[in-house]
């Protein structure tokens, strides 16, 4: 029948993506299998969410089909060294394990300061294959946790889209999150880091407080502090919810829609999420004690005040009388919280906004006070380039999402507004959030998409009788379907409806067809195994960092010590299995800077400084032979700056000459000589690393060295690797004193 | 030591007069004296509630905070009872149109659960 045919047509080109669908609706036209349009419509939409699951789970398996299964980065080797402690000790010894193979002398408290959630999450999954008896290797179960969490993603942006507007949007928003490479980025195989879970924990607590919203529900409010709890356990961006929910909460209170419902999910979620966040130790008492929690506690005790106010009026039938008392209690409030929150603050009971969330709000305050953190490079402010890669389309069909939630507001929408227009605030602060905003942004754009393509159809069903086209759109509102008439002093719109629909069609094709694109050349590259075209266009594979690991590891003592700059540190415990000085979590920021500071000084102090830490190998990685960028000489000036803000022997200019970083012959004498340069350079001067060019040429910076003939007195060669990009280094024992 | 029982023995009690305010629901009454009776008898439970909070904090203030996670525990539990018989007197109560389609004894049983959990954390965090 006509209204039937219509409604799949429209239903796939609502979609774009599913060869499928076109095969149904020739399937349907056979008279034998004809289903009813309900029936018709899950079937497509489970379909379409099947393939959406296997989609966003296959589009991030490009690096282990081109190189092999393994960890990717710096810090997913720590989730999986301790993946690997929980596994074979169980979870009472991970829960209060101190470990002394990093950090040496200092050792750090490894149970208290971590964030369990990705690794319980991957040992659950590990031990629940072993009991259906597939006996794999908990790597393969960590690089797959990813990917498997962003498929799971997909289910709930349709599920958060379908409560937000209706099922359409849930849907398109369902495809547009499964390839957005804002979240790619951080979740392909083998990146085994915390934001593979916590996105997933942030959707699901966000759907699940919406959720609540609506039906005042307090078994979904519990759901939905449980969905918080899993978010702290995962990762510490859960500050985030935490400041969100409450400023949510109080832009509904301002805007005068509070009701019960709001009263139930927001109490029963804080408190109850607020007892289980506690049972993590990394996060402890911060809930009552820090200043970034406050706001939650605040607007908690609003509500009862609204609550209070509320009954109020109910008992006092008289609006002036009332309208007086509500003047005062208000202020009263607000002043005897605000009076609460300057004591504690001032007393030190209440701890200020910690560095690494305080330089979200003021960018400049990291580049002046905590060079640590400002040396990150996925701190760095967002360059529109990025957001153009990252977002694609998605970038102009957030503001139409926005028109669209503007004219329906409901305290839904209200939500998906502020989510998005706070977390774009701090996407282009700092490159990494690119990753927090994208589940906002593919939700509102889906709206967009959603709400035009319905438009688009609507229009081209008019001729059809008024029945057909009311009842098939879906569970959810016939907003603008059933009612819309042509216009009549328009006589082309049917053709501009299908010339509209063709680009948005074209339009969600190149979205489709970029999301490819970057995943395959940007985004899945394992940063631990470096790839290159070699002349004739092969591929060459630079495996010099693994090879360096496995050499510390079978060829040095068991208990040698080893100093690198933090951010091998992860790796070298992972991979070779040795003590470092430091490593990536930089919690204790003199520790770091007095390696700074060995690596910065002449050899002699440089000396001192490795005798007192017990150092017996010092590593460093060098490109120039290879022309990799990210060798510790293009890190050195961070090196100086991080060393000399806690040593003010130290000093930047000395490094540089007229302002400029320089390692010719017009480079300083400090940098010439510093241990550093020694290190990376000692018997560079013998090698031609270019044809027609001298040696010592350096390929990375792209000058010719200015120190030759170096000579090591305190250290000796141990090992380089085939390329020269890791190079190790033996700290000789003392001279014996004659 | 004496904190943590003096905490255990509060949220002892606090369990108690569950089980009570439970078994009054059981009572052979025409619907609207039930659930008038019932509005009372959650109003009474709040005030009992955050009254046990109030000694907990003035005891606290006498005798200092450690060990913080007991206090807190206790603290928190009488807080969130209070805040979860409120939700439920807000969803039984008829005068509130928002909730006049759902069963009494849905957001009773929501409310058990909601306890459940709540003291299973408390006990966690009980230390």
């Amino acid at each position: 029948m006509g209204g039937k045919q219509d409604s799949t047509k429209s239903e796939s080109m609502a979609t774009t993506k599913t060869a499928p669908d076109l095969l149904n609706s020739s399937i349907f036209s056979f008279k034998s299998l004809k289903l009813k349009t309900k029936q018709q419509e899950l079937l497509i939409r489970v379909s379409i969410l099947g393939l959406v699951y296997v989609l966003a789970f296959i589009a991030r398996l490009f690096s282990v089909l081109r190189y092999e299964s393994m960890i990717h980065e710096f810090d997913p080797y720590f989730n999986y060294r301790t993946t690997l402690f929980l596994t074979e000790k169980g979870f009472y010894e991970f829960w209060n394990w101190f470990d002394s193979e990093s950090w040496y002398p200092l050792g750090r408290i490894i149970g208290g300061t971590l964030y369990p959630g990705l690794m319980v999450t991957a040992a659950l999954i590990y031990w629940t294959l072993r009991f259906l008896r597939f006996f794999v290797h908990i790597r393969e179960v960590c690089v797959l946790t990813a990917p498997f969490f962003a498929s799971n993603t997909t289910l709930v942006a349709y599920f958060f889209g379908k409560e937000i507007w209706d099922t359409g949007a849930g849907l398109v928003a369902a495809v547009l999150i499964a390839i957005c490479p804002g979240y790619i980025s951080r979740s392909v195989a083998g990146s085994y880091d915390n934001e593979a879970v916590a996105i997933f924990a942030l959707l699901l607590t966000f759907y699940l407080f919406v959720k609540a919203v609506n039906t005042g529900s307090l078994a979904w409010a519990l759901g939905s502090a449980f969905g918080y709890f899993y978010m702290v356990s995962a990762w510490g961006g859960y500050v985030f919810i935490i400041n969100l929910v409450p400023l949510y909460v109080l832009v509904l209170l301002i805007t005068g829609r509070y009701s019960m419902r709001l009263y139930i999910a927001y109490n029963c979620m804080y408190i109850l999420g607020m007892l289980l966040a506690m049972q993590i130790r990394f996060v402890g008492f911060q809930h009552v004690q820090s200043g970034e929690h406050m706001g939650a506690m605040g607007v908690f005790l609003l509500m009862q005040v609204f609550y209070f106010l509320d009954w109020v009026k109910y008992q006092l039938n008289d609006i002036k009388l009332f309208q007086t008392f509500l003047r005062i209690t208000v202020t009263s409030a607000i002043l005897v919280g605000g009076v609460a929150l300057g004591v504690g603050t001032a007393s030190g009971y209440i701890s200020p906004w910690t560095g690494r969330f305080y330089s979200l709000l003021d960018p400049t305050y990291a580049k002046d006070h905590i060079p640590i953190i400002a040396s990150v490079s996925e701190h760095q402010p967002t360059a529109w380039s990025s957001f153009m890669f990252d977002y694609h389309i998605l970038l102009f069909l957030f503001p139409a999402g926005l028109y669209f939630c503007f004219k329906r507001l409901t305290d839904a929408t209200i939500f998906i507004v502020m989510y998005g227009l706070t977390s774009l605030y701090f996407a282009g602060v700092m490159v990494r959030l690119i990753l927090v905003a994208t589940p906002a942004v593919c939700l509102i754009s889906a709206i967009a998409v959603s709400a035009t393509v319905k438009n688009l159809t609507s229009l081209l069903r008019t001729k059809q009788k008024v029945p057909q086209s009311g009842s098939t759109k879906g569970a959810g509102s016939s907003k603008a379907s059933s009612k819309v008439t042509l216009d009549q002093s328009q006589p082309f719109q049917k053709n501009g409806a299908i010339a509209l629909l063709l680009g948005v069609f074209y339009l969600l094709s190149r979205y489709a067809i970029h999301c490819t694109w970057v995943t395959s050349e940007a985004y899945s590259s394992p940063s631990i195994v470096l790839a290159a075209r070699g002349a004739h266009g092969n591929r060459i594979i630079f495996d010099d960092y693994r090879e360096a690991y496995y050499w510390l590891r079978q060829n040095t003592p068991t208990d040698a010590k080893i100093m690198s700059w933090w951010d091998y540190g992860y790796q070298i415990t992972a991979m070779g299995n040795r003590t470092v000085i430091v490593d990536n979590n930089t919690w204790n920021n003199t520790h770091i800077a007095t390696v700074g500071r060995a690596m910065s000084s002449y050899e002699d102090e440089a000396y001192d400084i490795m005798r007192s830490l017990d150092v017996n190998y010092v590593l460093v990685v060098f490109g120039g032979v290879t022309g990799y960028s990210s060798d510790d000489i293009n890190k050195f000036l961070w090196m100086v700056r991080i060393g000399g803000g806690v040593f003010p022997v130290i000093k930047e200019p000395d490094y540089l000459v007229n302002g400029e970083f320089r390692v010719d012959k017009g480079a300083s004498p400090k940098m010439l000589n510093c241990l550093m340069y020694k290190l990376c350079y000692y018997r560079f001067g013998e090698l031609t690393t270019e044809y027609g060019k001298p040696t010592g040429y350096d390929r990375a910076r792209g000058v010719e060295i200015g120190n030759k003939d170096i000579k090591l007195e305190h250290l000796e060669e141990a090992y380089t690797t085939s390329n020269w990009i890791v190079r190790i280094y033996r700290v000789k024992p003392p001279t014996n004193r004659l | 030591m004496s904190n943590k029982i003096y905490f255990l023995v509060l949220y002892v009690l606090n369990l108690i007069f569950t089980r009570v305010g439970k078994g009054e629901n059981e009572r052979n009454e025409s619907d609207e004296r039930k659930k008038e009776i019932l509005i009372k008898i959650i109003d009474l439970y709040v005030v009992f509630a955050v009254f046990t909070a109030l000694i907990q904090v003035a005891y606290m203030a006498l005798v200092g905070s450690f060990p913080f996670n007991s206090f807190l525990s206790g603290v928190l539990s009488c807080i969130g009872t209070a805040v979860l018989a409120v939700c439920l007197r807000i969803q039984v109560n008829k005068e509130n149109k928002e909730f006049k389609d759902l069963a009494p004894e849905r957001a009773f049983a929501d409310f058990v659960l909601c306890n459940l959990v709540l003291h299973l954390v408390i006990i966690n965090f009980l230390g």
